[in-house]
Parts: structure tokens; sequence; C-alpha cells
């Protein structure tokens, strides 16, 4: 999928985060969510089960999918603004 | 004594204006939310980097609402998850600044609603979206879904986020709704009731057909494809119980797809404190059962908005003004509240038949558990398919609590919230029983995932209080 | 005129269903009635642990024969030998843990006390504020969850009815036999078996016995599944901390900590107020938990009497009626002691003794 989900105008600056040691950029105060899912990083973990991508789902902290790793802690993406120099792993 | 009168958990259209009433009743209220700002799912808050396209009506009403929830006086707690509720009541949640607890003699609770969803082959990939998040993502972020989206399931919420993602500049590309063209008509009677409603809904149709967006009645997803996302989506007829029959139709190239099948009213808090509750299909399922001010079994617990019966964004406020005056009336404030209570429960009933009607749009019929294939993965946390789950079901699994010690379904971090229905629709597809004998899923503490960290927070050792330790 | 049975068991845990199995074995008609479904009590809620490091001095034979039953069930209860460490944090508890594991060594439980240093060998994951410690090779753990469908399995194949979410409301007796009133019609039957766990108060007070039943709401906390931290059952000197970690990553905390609620009442809950320490306790231990989230913390009702000694014999003063229950370490030991009461329903002397009811002073008085 290219280009770039958002639409309308950003009125906050852009930062840029970490997902896996690639720069990434956002608009300051995004959620880490709709930042990876608008430019088209989707795939936030790997299933331990099947083995297949998988990635935000319910954008509202129920499902559990969007869960990275910050700082080593578990954290749902959906929940977490992004700001300048956050450092996000997937679960693998 | 408590510092508070009464706790709200929920700062939605429901929670903000019990807390509104409650305030006008001179009552001490505290609201918590795991948003970062009031306004629920339906008026959430834009996210703070974005500025709006185009001037949007839940937008004005949202900001209405946060503005009078803070003029109100209520203490609002933003950013905070609840992971610990007992009687009578107090309650824990995690903030940015680590732990709170509160305690009052009365609980409003306003927990709205989460999607109902029918899991299909290939919903686990990246780019599959439920309903809700979708206008989550339109309306908070600024996010459209993709670039050519299916949109499918059953409800309301399929016209409105197609419209939303059309308005917004995207395409879709097909709209595909299990339920019957008739089943809308079947409904037109308690539609009728709410002319300006209905002209809402007419008016994302009437987007929709503008922009030649296909409507794909009596059908659902058979298969979605896709190799590190959704590639394409394939869709075929169902019948009036919602059974796969025939042939797939076609196969759509799409990007992503949004899929939901109706909400289900948030019980876990009731069901955590113990309350009774009843099955209405009509309003999403169980729902606590409540007294004619919204008060449960469990007194001084009350129920508002979505999670007593789904009956949408706008009869959410009329309840929450009603839990609150049975909160009043309970704590004997605000004089002679009787008459008060009638009429504003006579509105809120009339108010909600519309949104009850399309929660009953939405309901999924018995048959729909087969849409579920063998191989589908349902549970997704635990990566547990329908073959594993009958197998359990064959060996006698007959509640949500036997298949979850046996398969481990919705023991992973969701909590079952997301595959919980669909496994209840399996058991009663393979018993042949009513949903409702299958009973619902037991509520335990943490509300959702809790760092061990946030709840442990820093300690001594040797100020653990440890017991005797037990008899050699 | 319903079906006599030789022996009707209320319960449908693992005493309940274990005994039932054995009777069935050994020739009687017999029918499990069980309120819920099978192993949805302690037996299927409890943490799982089998560690002869917790188990009672008195109790350690009955431990070590549950081990070998648990281990010959395997895969199907999700059994794994893991060893098990046991730790003291201070000098306090270095005292306890010397002085208990040297009595239950005695006892028999392959127990050694091993060096901090070992233990860090053993587990790096763990606390270095260790300082003392035991192990015991034959601890491990199995899938309590996992209760119901194993013995569902078991007693199918011994031909025993089950009968389940059919509660008991009343036990008469009518020529000779006990009449037990379901919601389902009546159960007759020659033999009754009380297993109900929790439950035995009410059941007993049905044939007019005054059993001195007290029920705990212990606490188990489980994580999502995380990186790998330890490999063994953790355990803590005072008994007040039992962890293992699954190998689907997931962290089971346990250790009896008090909910609140009762039977009669018909719930349990986790009380915050307890569930902090436990949680504290566990994050002292394995420091590396403060990674991991807790997605579910639940109750169950551990049934006891006033000596903490299992109920296991003859009703005082019932003909034909038996109690067993009350066991504590009752996961560990539940499939011999079921087995064990099974033989003696059937007439045949048990293997080790049981433990009479009678010494109790009930009350008991002839049903109707």
């Amino acid at each position: 999928m290219a280009g770039d989900l958002r639409i309308g105008s950003a009125r906050t600056r852009t930062v840029s985060f970490r997902f896996d040691g690639e720069v990434l950029t956002a608009r300051e105060g995004e959620t880490l969510a709709a930042a990876l899912y608008a430019q088209g990083r989707r795939t936030l973990r790997i299933s331990r089960d099947d083995g297949g991508p998988r990635g935000a789902f319910c954008f509202m902290g129920v499902c559990q999918e969007c869960v990275v790793s910050i700082d080593g802690r578990l954290t749902e993406a959906c929940r977490t603004p992004v700001h300048d120099g956050l450092v996000v792993e997937s679960m693998r | 004594m408590s510092d508070y009168d009464l706790i709200v958990l929920g700062a939605g259209p429901a929670g903000a204006a019990a807390a509104i009433k409650a305030r006008s009743l001179d009552l001490r209220v505290a609201v918590i939310d795991e948003a970062p700002a009031a306004g629920g799912q339906v008026y959430r808050a834009p996210s703070p980097a974005l500025t709006a396209t185009q001037p949007d009506a839940d937008r004005a009403r949202g900001d209405a609402l946060r503005a009078r929830l803070a003029a109100s006086g209520a203490v609002l707690y933003a950013n905070h998850r609840v992971w610990s509720l007992t009687a009578i009541f107090s309650v824990i949640a995690i903030g940015p600044d680590g732990p709170l607890t509160l305690e009052a003699p009365n609980l409003i609770v306003a927990a709205g609603a989460v999607e109902r969803h029918i899991p299909v082959t290939g919903w686990t990939l990246p780019g599959v979206i439920g309903l809700a998040g979708a206008t989550i993502l339109l309306k908070a972020h600024g996010v459209l879904p993709g670039r050519r989206v299916v949109v499918a399931g059953s409800g309301p919420l399929l016209l409105l986020v197609a419209s939303k993602i059309v308005a917004a500049g995207g395409e879709v590309v097909a709209v595909v709704d299990a339920a019957p063209r008739t089943s809308w008509l079947a409904r037109a009677g308690a539609m009728l009731a709410r002319p300006d409603l209905m002209a809402k809904g007419a008016g994302w149709l009437l987007a929709l057909l503008k922009a030649r967006v296909p409507i794909h009645s009596g059908t659902a997803i058979r298969a979605i494809h896709g190799t590190d996302g959704v590639e394409s989506v394939t869709i075929g007829p169902v019948d009036r119980d919602w059974r796969p029959v025939g042939e797939a139709e076609r196969t759509i190239a799409a990007d992503a797809v949004c899929l939901g099948f109706g909400l289900l009213p948030s019980t876990d808090v009731t069901r955590l404190l113990g309350a009774e509750h009843r099955y209405e299909p009509e309003l999403g399922g169980w729902i606590p059962a409540v007294d004619t001010s919204l008060q449960t079994s469990v007194p001084g617990l009350f129920v508002a908005g979505d999670g007593a019966g789904v009956r949408g964004a706008d009869a959410a406020p009329l309840s929450g003004e009603l839990a609150a005056l049975g909160v009043a009336r309970r704590l004997g404030r605000g004089g002679d509240l009787a008459s008060e209570i009638t009429k504003v429960e006579a509105d809120w009933r009339k108010s909600g038949r519309f949104g009850a009607a399309m929660s009953a749009l939405a309901m999924p019929p018995p048959g729909a558990a087969a849409m579920i294939d063998d191989g589908t993965t349902v549970c997704r946390c635990e990566g547990l398919s329908r073959a594993t789950l009958d197998s359990a079901i064959a060996g006698g699994a007959r509640t949500l609590a036997d298949l979850k010690a046996m398969t481990r379904c919705g023991m992973g971090p969701c909590g079952g919230r997301v595959c919980g229905e669909a496994a209840a629709m399996l058991i009663a597809a393979a018993t042949g029983w009513d949903r409702e004998a299958i009973g619902q899923p037991s509520a335990r503490p943490p509300l959702r995932p809790v760092p061990l960290a946030a709840i442990a927070g820093a300690f001594d050792y040797d100020e653990l209080p440890i017991p005797a330790p037990a008899p050699l | 005129m319903s079906a006599l049975y030789d022996l009707a068991v209320i319960g449908g845990g693992i005493l309940g269903s274990a005994a039932a199995c054995r009777a069935a074995e050994g020739g009687m008609r017999t029918i499990v009635i069980e309120q819920q479904t099978l192993g949805s009590g302690a037996s299927g809620v409890n943490a799982g642990t089998l560690s002869l490091q917790i188990k009672r001095v008195r109790l350690m034979p009955y431990a070590i024969k549950g081990h070998e039953l648990w281990e010959r069930a395997g895969e199907r209860v999700g059994f794994h030998k893991t060893g098990g460490i046991t730790l003291a944090f201070n000098q306090r508890e270095a005292d306890l843990l010397h002085e208990r594991m040297a009595l239950k060594r005695e006892a028999g439980a392959p127990i050694e006390l091993i060096t901090p240093a070992r233990v860090a060998e053993l587990e790096p994951n763990l606390s270095r504020k260790v300082v003392a410690a035991s192990w015991c090779g034959e601890d491990g753990y199995a899938n309590a969850s996992l209760s119901g469908a194993y013995y569902r399995t078991l007693l199918e194949a011994a031909g025993v009815d089950i009968r389940e979410r059919t509660p008991v409301t009343a036990i008469d007796r009518r020529g000779g036999a006990f009449e037990l009133a379901t919601p389902a019609g009546p159960v007759r039957a020659t033999r009754l078996l009380l297993a109900c766990g929790a439950w035995l108060r009410s059941a007993g007070a049905m044939i007019g016995l005054d059993l001195p039943v007290r029920a705990r709401v212990n606490t188990v906390s489980v994580t999502e599944r995380g990186p790998a931290l330890v490999g063994t059952v953790v355990g803590h000197a005072t008994g007040l901390l039992t962890l293992k970690q699954k190998p689907n990553g997931s962290v089971l905390i346990g250790g009896g900590w008090q909910g609140t609620g009762s039977p009669d009442e018909g719930r349990s809950s986790v009380d915050p107020a307890t569930l902090l320490p436990n949680l504290r306790l566990a994050m002292f231990a394995v420091p590396g938990l403060d990674r991991f989230r807790v997605v579910r913390s639940w109750t169950g009702f551990e049934a006891n009497v006033p000596d903490f000694y299992p109920l296991a014999g003859p009703a005082p003063g019932i003909d034909n009626a038996f109690l067993l229950g009350c066991v504590r370490g009752g996961y560990t030991i539940g499939p011999y002691i079921g087995a064990l009461m099974g033989d003696l329903i059937v007439g045949r002397e048990p293997e080790l003794p049981l433990f009479d009811p009678g010494r109790f002073a009930t009350e008991a008085s002839a049903a109707a």
C-alpha cells in the first residue's frame, strides 16, 4: 500500500521516532497506531501461533493487537501519543 | 467518609450527562475515563495533531459536552485505566502519575459498548480493522482506513463508515451487508419515529449512491486474502439466517477491510460486581437488570448509555441523567424527584427506540456461525481456529469458561472481549442451545491488561504484610 | 422409579471424580453429580503447583503418590517436572526454611538446601537478594484448567454417569437408599460420597451433619505471554508465593493470598489489598516481571477444617455415607486420596490410612 492515508492538515510539529530501528515521522500527539497505520506500517507484530502478520484492529484499547514494546514495556500503540525520540520495538 | 458521593466510569455522552446532572443536584462527583479527554467513542476528541478539514456535527457536540463537563465541577480523571473495582465502591485506576484509588457509595457505569465480531478467514491480516476502529481513525486521527476499502458486516455503522470514507476522499469498493435489504424495512416503524435520525441515515445512503459505491445486501465476506496485508476480498450470498449459500460471487481487489456486526454492551464492571443480568437480543445481548432509575441489583450500582443496552448516542444523555437522578434519590438529595424520574425515563425509553432498532438490525441470527470456516482463527490472542474450539465443544465444553479451560480461548490479553461472542455462537451452533443458555463469561480484574510494575509501584520488602506461614 | 446406583458422588472435582473412577472400576454402578461442570471449582482454578516443598509433613507420603499420578497423566494435564526453588530473603525466613525443609526431607521429600550462588546458576533471573534457598527436583506443575477435561475422559472410560449443571437440593433416606433431589429429578443410590469442596458444609447439613468446614478464598494471577524468565517453580519460605512460567511464556502467580466472598454467597472476588502484596512479592522474587502485564486475577474456594488435615472417611453416624475434602494441597494429593476413598467404598483396605471425619465432634442425626 503506497502513500500516506492522512487527510486534512497538521497543526502540530513533525517529530521523528524509531520503529524497529527505522526512523519515521509523525505529527506530535498523534497516536503511535494511527501514525504507523497512516504511513503503511500496518504490521505491528508476528503471531507466535500462526506466524502471520498482525496489526492494529480496534484502535480503542480492547483487542491488544497493536501492543508494542517501548523501553522494554508492553503498551498499546493506539493509546500511546508519539513524541520526539520515541523508540518502539515490535513484538516478535 | 468518601470524598465523593458518586463515581462515574466513562466520560462519553452518558457518563458526562450523568456527571453534569449529578453536579446540578449538588453531588460530589468524580469521572474516570481511559481516553485523554471526555467524549467517548462517538464524540471522541480529535488528536491534538489534527485540524478538521470540515465542520462536523459530532465534533461540535463533543466540544460542547467537554465544555459543559469541565464547567460542571465534576472532577475528571482522564487517561486513567480502571483495573480493580470492589463493592461498595472502591475503584483503583492506573493513571499517568501512578495508581489512583477513589471511593464512593454510588457508582454509575457508563462504559459503552464494544464491537461484535464474526471471524472470517483472513480477518487477522493487517488492514482489517473494526468498523468502530475505522470511525476512530477517521474522526479522531484524520486517517483513511485504506485506498480501496471494503466495508462489511451488519448494522448502521456500515453506512456511517462508508460515507465518512467517501466524504474524506477515499474509495469504498463495496459495502457488504449480511442483512437482507428487507430487514431494514422491517424496522422502519421505529425509525420513522425519529425522522431526523432517519434523514441522517438516508443522507449517508445518498452519498454512497452518488459515489456509485456498490452495496451488497444479504452478502458476507467469504475470505480476505493477502500476504502482508489485505490484497483482495471474496464475497458471496448468505440466506436469511446469514448462512453462506451457493458459490462465492466475486473477488474484489482492496487494501483494507472495515468489519463489524453491531455493538455489544460492555458489562465487565457490572458482572465483576455481581449484578444480575438478562439476555435482551434487541439491545445487543446480555445487559444488567435495572429498576426504573437504572439501578442494578447491587444497591448503589447504576448503569447508563450503551452498557445498559445498545440504544445509541442519542438516548445516552437521558440515561445518564436518569441514573444521576436515581443516585440523588438514593442519597435523599434534590427533594422529591419522583415526577422528574418518571418523565426522564419516559423520554429515554422513547428516544432509545431508534437506536435499539438499529442495534437489532445488526444482531446476527444463529445461522451466522456458519460464516466461520473450520480453519478460521477465532481467538486472535491465542491463535485458535474454529476447528480447535469445535473439538473442545465436542469434548464437553458448554460454557465460555469450559472453552477457556480446555483451549485457552479468551485467556489472552483481550480477555475474550473480541472472540467471546463468536465462541458462544459456536457452542450454540454445536448444541442447538439458545445463546442465552450459554451464559456470560466471568469478569475478573484487571479489566484490561495492566503492567505489573504499575500495580506494584515502589515498595519496601520488609513492609510487605506477609501473614503467618501455613501450618507445618 | 429411577435407577438405583451403588454410589452417588456429589462433586465433580478431582477428589470426587477419582473416587468415582475407582468405585466404578471396582464394579459399582456410579454417578457423579456436579452443580456446575466437571473441574470447575478449586480443581480447575488453582495454580496447578506440584511442590513437595509446600506440602505438610504428615501428608508427604500422599503428595509423593500424587506426583506419580500426575506424572503418569502427563501431557493430558500439562504436566511438567521442572524442579522447584524455595527462597528466603531474610534471616527469619531462612530459619523457617531450614527448620521446615529438614522435617519434610525426613518425611521422604528429596529436598536439599542450596546456596544463593547455586540459585543464581539455576535461575539467573531470580532476585539477588536471596539469603537461603532449597531445591526439590520432584517439583513442577500441571495445568489445573485441564482437570475437568481429563477426568471427563477417565469417568467416561470407567462407565460413570455424569450429571452436570445439577445442584442437589435435598437428601433423604428411603428404604435403605439415599434419594437426592435435583432440578432434573431424583437420583437414588445405596451409597453416598460428599466430595463437593467448599460446599461440604451445606451438603453435610442435608444429611444432618454439622461439619466444621471453612472456605479459604485463594487468589491466582496470570500474565500475558512474555520472554523466558524462569524455568522452575519458584516459592517463598512462608509458602505465600508460588510462581511458574508456562512453556507459552505466561507466568502464573499464586501463594494463597485471600480474596473475599464465601460459598454461601455463591461468589468470591479478588481483594486488591491482598493482590498487591502478592504481586509485589512475585516482583521481588523475579524482578524481570516488571516488564509483564497481568491479564487476569481470579479466586477459588479451598475448603479446610480446623486442623487443616483432610476429611476422608465414613460420615460419622450415617451408614453408607462418606466424606472427602479439605485436603491441604488438594490438587497434588487429590488423585491419590480420591482413589483411596474409592477403595474404602468398595470395601478394600486403602494402601495408606485415611483421615477419619469422626475426629470432630460432629452431630449426626438420622436422616428422615
